[in-house]
């Protein structure tokens, strides 16, 4: 900091340039720290567990057709021959898959009655076989026993006695009990059929990845009774491929149905966060975009200010100034300039959040990240400058003497 | 004080090599007010450069206040240079957006004075050359004599052993250039060595020594005391 003065009020007197650029890196920091704090925070939503084994699961839809087709027994003979595969850990029907943008919800509450508000859930349709396909783990209570599986018709609208729900949906429910406590409470559906929490398991996610209750799901024993069906296989590591194409082929053989639909979860998952994947891959455009452009406008500014000053750089030189003298003195002042810049950079940083946490709700910026972009940017600046003071350290000191 | 021994400077391009000093011989003693006279092209500037250690050259000895300065490194020259030297320039080269106060402060800077220090040399040089109360303007507000004083000041505020003046009332008119060598010619009596190139024979012989340099070599050395004194 040796010519901190010197270079500020010199800064002063030409600061048209200087302003543009503290601007530049101000916008810049602005778009480039909200950006990668949605980078962030959209990757972290996509890397979120759905609780169930996502790699080695898919499932497949079949619809029935005819009046003489036997729904029951089909589904029963199905979920009979797919369990017996080899390399079939265990499968289930059920009415909607995690993560895939289609299922069913509904409010559970504690008192009976309209007047009482509900907690959303996700509602999962599965048989004693659902802990086991969907890889959960019961961590209170029990699971269904095969004697609590009922059959619901297409018009069926009444619920089960019986409800497994996911740790975080009985900490909703019950805040001031522990999980296991919530076991053997009664909730209510449609606001008056009481439910008995038989079992807490420890994750599931609802259908909705942009849902505020993505946690919220519950298991009601039942099998559903529908021209169509969805089952769920889960299988062991490395089979998943090779299990989707028998599975399929077991499925065709029965004519009085066709197959329309089969997807690993993996590529559920792709897709479901297709968007966030997109919008990571244009803020990064953006972010290397916008680097670029105000590297490029410090190294024009710093190039002109060096051509511009050969002479008093020469000046500088024979006044006793070394190469390394020189070199800080370019430094210095684009540390002015980009400090002033990232300041200011600051503020609009945290004023183009608030847009933002209105606009596309993502949650309020930490302080860290204000912090890491005044400091990347000021490198940033810092880097691009150290080109053209380099090249100021080699006019001769004899420039003094040149009358140009 | 400057001791220059068979001095040579060749400054070389793809086509053409130029030879700007050959055995260029010169001995200026402390306390002498020298000035360097020739035509166009004789080499005055490379000399001046030269003992201002602005530039190598490629054969000789160079000796300042007793140190032989043909091997110092850049930084090496760029301290000596500071600490020992005091330039001013034909076209006074102060820094344009700096005021008098931080133009004279530059120096003192590199040398690595600390604030209180500078501010007494930088206060004191400005009074010596009569600017003391103008320390906050810029050297635009100022005639183009009061900035080849501002330049002066800032070549005395390291209290340097030894001047070099290239061309220093160039590009002023005859009654600034004047009041610029009474001011110099001051500066010397008080023991500060002055080396001053020139063109104007007139300004020349208000020097203690002239030096005429033509082709690169001193080809004549005239002790202008003795001349005043033996003309009577």
């Amino acid at each position: 900091m040796l010519e901190l003065g010197p270079i500020f009020r010199a800064l002063l007197r030409n600061k048209i340039g200087a302003i543009l650029i503290a601007v530049q890196i101000a916008f810049t920091m602005a778009i480039i720290v909200n950006a990668v704090f949605i980078i962030y925070d959209r990757s972290q939503q996509t890397k979120r567990p759905s609780g169930i084994d996502e790699a080695n699961t898919f499932f497949i839809s079949s619809s029935g057709f005819g009046d003489d087709f036997d729904i029951k027994g089909t589904i029963t003979q199905d979920l009979e021959a797919i369990r017996a595969l080899p390399g079939v850990i265990d499968a289930i029907q059920i009415n909607a898959i995690p993560i895939s943008g289609s299922g069913s919800s509904m409010g559970l509450q504690t008192k009976p009655g309209a007047e009482h508000d509900g907690t959303g859930v996700a509602v999962y349709m599965v048989d004693e076989h659902g802990i086991k396909a969907l890889d959960l783990e019961l961590i209170a209570g029990e699971n269904f026993a095969k004697s609590d599986i009922r059959w619901r018709g297409p018009a069926g609208s009444k619920w089960p006695a019986k409800v497994i729900v996911t740790e975080a949906m009985a900490k909703r429910l019950f805040p001031d009990l522990s999980y296991s406590e919530a076991v053997g409470k009664t909730v209510y559906i449609n606001d008056v059929e009481p439910m008995i929490i038989t079992g807490i398991i420890d994750k599931l996610q609802a259908p909705w990845v942009g849902w505020d209750n993505l946690d919220n799901a519950m298991l009601s024993p039942e099998k559903m009774e529908f021209q169509s069906t969805r089952y769920l296989i889960r299988t062991v590591p490395g089979m998943r491929d090779q299990l989707m194409k028998t599975v399929e082929e077991l499925l065709a053989e029965n004519k009085s149905r066709v197959v329309d639909g089969m997807r690993s979860i993996d590529y559920v998952r792709e897709r479901s966060y297709r968007g966030n994947t997109a919008m990571i891959k244009i803020l990064t455009t953006v972010i290397v975009t916008l680097t670029i452009v105000t590297s490029l406008g410090i190294v024009g500014l710093a190039s002109f200010s060096v051509n511009r000053r050969k002479k008093q750089i020469g000046i500088r030189r024979a006044l006793g100034a070394t190469k390394a003298d020189i070199l800080s003195y370019f430094m210095v002042e684009n540390f002015l300039i980009s400090a002033s810049g990232v300041v200011l950079g600051a503020v609009l940083t945290v004023a183009l959040n608030m847009l933002l946490v209105s606009a596309l709700s993502i949650p309020p910026l930490d302080w860290f990240y204000i912090l890491a972009g005044m400091l990347v940017l000021c490198l940033v600046g810092q880097a691009a400058v150290f080109g053209p003071a380099k090249k100021a350290t080699e006019i001769a000191p004899a420039t003094a003497t040149r009358t140009v | 004080m400057l001791t220059m021994t068979n001095v040579k400077k060749v400054f070389r391009t793809d086509l053409v090599e130029t030879h700007a000093l050959r055995d260029f011989n010169l001995q200026v003693d402390e306390g002498e007010f020298v000035a360097v006279t020739g035509p166009s092209g004789s080499g005055k500037t490379t000399f001046l450069n030269i003992a201002g250690m602005l530039e190598t050259f490629n054969e000789g000895t160079y000796q300042l206040d007793g140190e032989d300065v043909s091997h110092l490194n850049d930084n090496q020259r760029s301290k000596l240079r500071n600490e020992k030297i005091g330039f001013i320039f034909q076209s006074y080269n102060l820094i344009p957006d700096l005021s008098l106060f931080d133009n004279v402060d530059v120096p003192l800077r590199y040398r690595g004075f600390d604030a209180k220090e500078r501010k007494k040399r930088i206060e004191e040089s400005l009074d010596i050359v009569g600017l003391a109360n103008r320390m906050k303007h810029l050297p635009s507000q100022l005639s183009g004599g009061q900035q080849q004083r501002v330049a002066i000041a800032r070549a005395l505020a390291g209290n340097p052993r030894f001047l070099l003046a290239d061309e220093p009332t160039g590009n002023l008119d005859s009654a600034m250039a004047q009041s610029v060598m009474e001011l110099l010619k001051e500066i010397n009596k008080k023991g500060t060595t002055i080396v001053m190139v020139t063109h104007d024979p007139q300004l020349a012989t208000q020097a203690t020594r002239n030096i005429f340099v033509k082709d690169g070599q001193v080809s004549e050395i005239n002790d202008v005391v003795a001349m005043h004194v033996a003309n009577g």
